[in-house]
């Protein structure tokens, strides 16, 4: 039993990360209705730039962790101006949207592997050390992660909720054109949907990285995470928080009582799934209402 | 010569998987990152059948194509059905390619696992090669012109209104989906047996991007141009070495600027023409004809 409960808070902590990359996939989905291909970019970018902060340059890791966000959130908004924001404005058909981020994403990893090298670097520890609760060992730096995902996704509902920026973004979610007849400012929308996309991937990027190695290609854990998505629902909030959880505690049982080897397989056999049964995910509305 | 022959051969394999995905890619407007998947399968199952199996090559060719076109239905059918456009289907070829590989790599009876399925004969020489490519240039080439094509391409200029002509979305996806899925099948095929042995690292997510970046940049609604960007992206980075360090950085690049400035890709909407030998011959039955009444 305390394996189980073991299991289970593992795969909550990995579903924490899996978390902070659905809900970014799908607030970008449920603004511009296009997956964001380029977030495995900005995810390398906030591990790449965290690990050199703290490895290289000795700085504490709380100013670090905000560095790897700030490059996180440059070069998101960066790809937004160069490859989408003129797609945007001459209201190009989505899958050349799509094109253009599937090769800001081969361009920016591919560069991050010629010029650091592909190998595997290990973090060094900033909160090493479990605690123990009940007999269940929880990691420090998971119960941080769990945590700063946490308080992230309360202050992003908060932001979206209860803010007038927040609302513009709601209204652009439901129609650009009318949000901008209105006038809401679709660039500003942009600008702030591009930011949150990016914090929340750079602060992935991080906690990845902490927990396995920092590398070029460790993006490809968004795969899991648009997996994660389309199990809540795309382009809806909570369902992507829920699908990341379901997702991340599935895989832990799964390695832990059936094969490691084949976790992965299970994941994309849950997408299809999903697919199959509940077309508009658990928790996706019918492509009306949004976020 | 032998090295020319290497890149012809590899260049012909590449532009059979090419074209399967500018039908599905170029024609359709569905969005693929995940061919080299549907390369393995068609790849392994034609080893299968011709090296443990002892099929004929050309059937065993076949058999891997039409698997592969097969397994492709595991997540068309879920992905179309849903009708919610293209993200969730870009998304499943890109977990089924990996999945592919990861079965792969782990099964170690028969096919090797991550050892690699050694020992096949070394069957693809050129002809072979080319009389392949014909017959998928040619049957492209009569699909893309026929209702089913045309149905592909209303699908991709506007699901809606073609739904609204008749056309049925679902039918007309699984098909463009089963025939790319035969071409990459066929190709994998024939590059293991050129290679003489198979391994699931030659089916990486690079190759996918690859195929899609020949589409990307010789145009959507065109046939000649992918067959001749993916001749070129494999036959570049063997002329110029120095590119292939940068290659799928430039890739990457080239497809935002592409995006950017020209979406239609190179050739987009122009499609390979022998009109002008026709017209040619029409001249010279003519000049022949005036000839003729002179003397």
């Amino acid at each position: 039993m305390i394996l189980f409960i073991q299991q289970v808070v593992s795969g909550l902590s990995i579903g924490a990360v899996y978390s902070l990359l659905a809900v970014g996939y799908a607030l970008v989905y449920s603004v511009y209705n296009f997956t964001n291909w380029a977030f495995d970019a900005f995810m390398v970018a906030g591990a790449f730039a965290g690990f050199y902060a703290i490895a290289s340059f000795f700085i504490p890791p709380v100013p670090a962790i905000a560095l790897a966000l700030l490059a996180a959130v440059i070069l998101s908004v960066g790809v937004e101006r160069i490859a989408y924001r003129p797609l945007r404005l001459r209201n190009a058909p989505r899958l050349f949207m799509m094109i253009s981020a599937m090769g800001a994403n081969l361009c920016i990893i591919n560069l991050a592997n010629l010029f650091f090298g592909g190998q595997f670097r290990k973090f060094p520890e900033i909160a090493s050390g479990t605690i123990f609760l009940g007999g269940v060992a929880v990691g420090k730096m998971d119960l941080f992660a769990a945590g700063f995902s946490a308080v992230a996704l309360a202050i992003l509902w908060f932001f979206l909720y209860r803010t007038r920026a927040g609302l513009g973004i709601r209204a652009s979610a439901i129609d650009t054109l009318t949000a901008s007849i209105m006038g809401i400012n679709n660039d500003a929308v942009a600008f702030m949907v591009f930011a949150i996309s990016g914090v929340l991937s750079g602060s992935a990027g991080v906690f990845y990285g902490i927990k396995y190695a920092v590398y070029p290609y460790l993006g490809i854990v968004t795969l899991k995470a648009m997996i994660a998505s389309i199990i809540g629902g795309l382009g809806s909030l909570p369902g992507a928080v829920l699908g990341s959880l379901l997702l991340g505690v599935t895989e832990t049982l799964v390695s832990g009582y059936i094969s490691s080897v084949y976790r992965d397989l299970f994941s994309f056999s849950i997408l299809v799934l999903i697919l199959l049964f509940f077309p508009n995910g658990l928790l996706g509305s019918k492509d009306s209402e949004k976020l | 010569m032998g090295y020319l022959n290497a890149i012809l051969i590899l260049g012909g394999i590449n532009i059979i998987a090419g074209l399967g995905v500018a039908i599905l890619t170029g024609y359709t407007g569905l969005f693929s990152i995940g061919h080299a998947g549907f390369m393995a399968l068609g790849g392994y199952m034609t080893a299968v059948l011709c090296a443990t199996l002892k099929v004929p090559f050309p059937v065993a060719l076949l058999g891997g194509g039409i698997f592969a076109g097969l397994c492709s239905f595991i997540i068309g059918y879920p992905a179309f059905r849903t009708r919610l456009r293209g993200d969730y289907f870009a998304i499943a070829t890109l977990g089924f390619s990996e999945a592919v590989r990861l079965i792969l790599n782990n099964t170690y009876t028969v096919i090797g696992g991550a050892y690699g399925f050694t020992g096949l004969p070394q069957i693809t020489n050129l002809p072979i090669v080319a009389v392949v490519v014909i017959l998928a240039i040619w049957f492209a080439h009569n699909f893309v012109r026929s209702q089913y094509g045309k149905n592909c391409a209303a699908i991709s200029e506007d699901e809606i209104a073609a739904e609204m002509m008749g056309i049925n979305l679902l039918r007309t996806k699984l098909t463009a989906l089963f025939i790319s899925a035969v071409y990459a099948g066929v190709a994998g095929g024939l590059l293991g047996f050129y290679m003489a042995y198979l391994t699931p690292s030659f089916f990486t997510i690079s190759r996918s991007s690859d195929l899609l970046a020949a589409v990307v940049f010789g145009g959507v609604h065109s046939l000649i141009g992918p067959i001749l960007t993916s001749f070129l992206l494999v036959a570049l980075p063997e002329i110029l070495r120095f590119f292939a360090e940068w290659r799928l950085i430039i890739y990457g690049a080239l497809f935002v600027v592409i995006m950017v400035f020209r979406p239609q890709g190179l050739l987009g909407y122009t499609e390979m023409n022998f009109q002008f030998l026709k017209v040619g011959w029409l001249k010279i039955k003519q000049w022949r004809r005036k000839g003729g009444g002179v003397v």
